[in-house]
């Protein structure tokens, strides 16, 4: 493994630096219409693309995952053993989500998700990952100031609770199962999923207790 | 790689947006890449290690600066121009020079229907047996590898404990081709107080999943 692929893709890219045009969406219509030119894509199945991640594939999955597991022992207990098996049961499988693992939350326990080498993100079940995700400072501090990077999006992590947190460096995927919030009993899977937030999914939000008035 | 794309731990790097607005893409250029990405066809046997390398090696002020989905566009134009599928002067201008011939038409918008619901597994079956068992104190490689690898450089020569054996995957180390070889992968777990200076008496743990040639017994 001594090739020095980085020299020869180096220079590739800063070749491509040069040449492409200045902005994104310049350089993305001369992608696709390349790729149209030379028989490799079909722009309707792009468009099918990005309608199931608008409307169809996002983090209302994972959290009717959640709410189930809630209101199922024998379901979260598949899910904890076995997260693809599980989700596949709802008809959930897809996109890097095959090596799936569920990571629990607990009174003594909190789960933060990060991936500091690339951006991996259980797509199939939280669909296209926010902005922040992907940045150069979430995958720097969340593995070195997990707490700190909580209490960024404004919730404090007590001394008492262990922070574990998961970086993402094989294609296993984690998503966090946050604790049910107390005052939900005999809610229904739906109204539970409402609760149940992306970022709870991530790590990066702990208490989902409802609000009086809602949020 | 000790490259820009290793930034577990680096310090320096500034406040999370956390206003950031819910909607899943921010700009109509994005949306379009993403789809572009799931529906071209691939004019090459590429792995996701080698996309992921590929990525690694995009110049270190690009890596920082320029948007995620751009950096995937990079990317695919990079391993289209290595392979011979294109030259930058086509990729620059939209318009193809050449045929590619033998190729399958591209994908249908009825494909996507399969297509979506697809798992896609790392593993393969093996009857040999893990070194390591839960438990067992292991420390990590100290010098990391000159290509591609998934052992960050915060983790390097530290000490921890094997969690999980979680079967044979592929090594990222040796699956630039695509024919890579498989190994015990493990989740290890190390002490926030073994990886950073400032982290005082933190009970927090940090979890990797590590292939075996990573590792040796503690």
């Amino acid at each position: 493994m001594s090739e020095d692929h980085a020299g020869r893709m180096g220079a590739i890219h800063r070749e491509l630096h040069s040449h492409l045009p200045p902005e994104p969406a310049l350089r993305v219509k001369a992608l696709e219409s390349l790729l149209v030119e030379k028989g490799l894509l079909d722009p309707r199945t792009v468009d099918a693309w990005i309608e199931v991640y608008t409307e169809e594939i996002g983090p209302k999955r994972g959290a009717e995952v959640v709410a189930r597991a809630w209101s199922d022992p024998a379901f979260k207990a598949r899910l904890l053993e076995d997260a693809p098996s599980a989700i596949a049961e709802l008809g959930f499988q897809g996109w890097a989500s095959g090596h799936l693992n569920v990571v629990e939350n607990t009174p003594a326990i909190h789960n933060l998700v990060v991936c500091t080498l690339c951006s991996c993100y259980p797509h199939a079940l939280l669909g296209i990952p926010p902005n922040w995700y992907k940045t150069a400072a979430y995958r720097a501090r969340a593995v070195r100031d997990p707490r700190g990077v909580i209490a960024e999006f404004g919730e404090v992590v007590p001394d008492e609770v262990e922070v574990r947190v998961w970086d993402s460096t094989a294609e296993l995927r984690y998503l966090v199962m946050p604790a049910r919030p107390p005052g939900t009993e005999g809610w229904d899977v739906a109204r539970l999923a409402a609760l149940v937030t992306r970022n709870a999914m991530i790590g990066t939000a702990r208490d989902l207790a409802p609000r009086v008035g809602g949020r | 790689m000790d490259g820009i794309h290793d930034l577990g731990g680096r310090q320096g790097y500034g406040p999370i947006d956390v206003g950031e607005p819910p909607e899943p893409f921010h700009a109509a250029w994005e949306a379009r890449l993403l789809g572009i990405v799931r529906a071209f066809t691939r004019p090459g046997a590429w792995s996701i290690d080698w996309f992921r390398h590929v990525r690694e090696c995009i110049d270190p002020a690009d890596y920082l600066t320029r948007p995620y989905y751009d950096q995937w566009l990079q990317t695919y134009a990079a391993m289209m121009v290595d392979s011979g599928a294109a030259t930058v002067a086509e990729l620059a201008t939209g318009r193809s020079a050449s045929a590619l011939p033998g190729m399958p038409a591209p994908a249908t918008p009825e494909s996507v229907e399969t297509a979506k619901k697809t798992f896609a597994r790392f593993d393969r079956e093996s009857t040999a047996a893990p070194t390591f068992a839960p438990g067992d104190a292991v420390r990590t490689n100290p010098l990391g590898a000159a290509g591609h690898t998934r052992l960050p450089q915060y983790a390097r020569d530290k000490r921890g404990r094997i969690e999980r054996f979680r079967g044979f995957h592929i090594l990222p180390d040796s699956n630039m081709t695509g024919k890579g070889t498989a190994e015990p992968l493990y989740t290890v777990s190390f002490d926030a107080t073994e990886l950073w200076p400032e982290a005082g008496s933190r009970r927090d743990r940090v979890y990797l999943d590590l292939w075996e040639s990573y590792l040796e017994r503690a």
